[in-house]
């Protein structure tokens, strides 16, 4: 069986209202956030940063509640973290990196 | 006393297997986006102009509502366990065929949206964008397979819970719910990655 984590049901709206919520914050961003053109590609590396920061909030809710991390084995979480830190630090710093070979 | 061996132990780490092996399977495949995303990147920084101008001629609301229909689906996974859990199997039945439904709904709208591409002569091998086209079909593709392949084990506990011995499984379905909101994950980073991260702010107009 599954474990038992009480009533979780108000948990699990709560994490539905805030990935409805990011998910329209991340359009408002791309859409309205228009940095100066001067900025070039910095302004290009921030308005990626701030998409991959809302997603990342947005992952960490999903895997946390709807996943059951946080009430699972820390040994799932180990397992989980060590890929999950990769992802995000090759996006960030692939982004980044590769955005300063081409300012300079 | 008996010489027979007893088989009936508990896993070591106290985690069922099959929820343990599909942990580490989510990981291998995140590594398996990651690359997807590493190439993304990469081009997507050597090549401004060509993703800016293909990723303005993506529709971004249907990715929109794709995107509300995924965390709804997470939703209802995630209810559709809690209920087996507490053997309501009719709310189990409801939420389960909710989150099938969503799983349609999502299809339905990517066919709807690359019908309109293929119209349009937006696809891998034309003249244009034929570089971004190809990051957009093989990274919407690949998650949407992985849809697919969430929709059909769903559907056959679906079914099997009309039956007089109903679907009472909750580790199975809970292992199978993880994959499907790991679904939901990948499209947390693929909807704005291809359709709202334009490089350059161009007209916005989508097929």
């Amino acid at each position: 069986m599954g474990h038992d984590h009480g009533n979780v049901i108000p948990s699990y709206m709560k994490v539905f209202y805030t990935l409805c919520t990011l998910t329209v914050l991340t359009v408002v961003a791309a859409k309205s956030l228009h940095f100066p053109a001067s900025w070039g590609t910095p302004g290009d590396i921030l308005h990626v940063s701030i998409g991959v920061i809302i997603a990342v909030i947005k992952v960490i809710a999903v895997m946390y509640i709807f996943m059951h991390l946080k009430f699972d084995h820390p040994f799932l979480r180990f397992l989980v973290y060590v890929p999950a830190f990769l992802f995000v630090v090759l996006t960030f710093a692939l982004n980044f990196l590769e955005s300063w070979d081409y300012i300079h | 006393m008996s010489s027979a061996l007893n088989l009936s132990h508990e896993p070591v780490t106290k985690i069922p297997h099959g929820k343990l092996v599909m942990w580490a399977f989510l990981a291998s495949e995140l590594m398996f986006f990651s690359g997807f995303f590493g190439a993304f990147i990469v081009l997507r920084n050597a090549n401004y102009d060509t993703f800016g101008q293909g990723s303005a001629l993506l529709s971004w609301p249907l990715a929109l509502v794709n995107t509300f229909i995924l965390i709804g689906s997470s939703l209802t996974m995630a209810m559709c366990i809690y209920h087996l859990e507490r053997k309501n199997n009719r709310f189990f039945q409801l939420f389960l065929g909710l989150t099938i439904l969503g799983g349609f709904g999502f299809l339905i709208v990517k066919f709807i949206e690359y019908s309109s591409k293929f119209e349009h002569g937006l696809f891998p091998g034309q003249e244009h964008h034929t570089l971004f086209f190809s990051f957009y079909f093989m990274m919407t593709g690949f998650h949407a397979i992985h849809v697919i392949a969430g929709m059909i084990p769903m559907s056959f506990m679906w079914f099997k819970s009309f039956t007089k011995k109903g679907y009472p499984y909750p580790v199975k379905v809970e292992t199978l719910g993880l994959y499907w909101h790991f679904v939901d994950l990948m499209w947390i980073f693929i909807f704005p990655a291809l359709y709202l991260m334009i490089p350059y702010h161009g007209a916005i107009g989508g097929h």
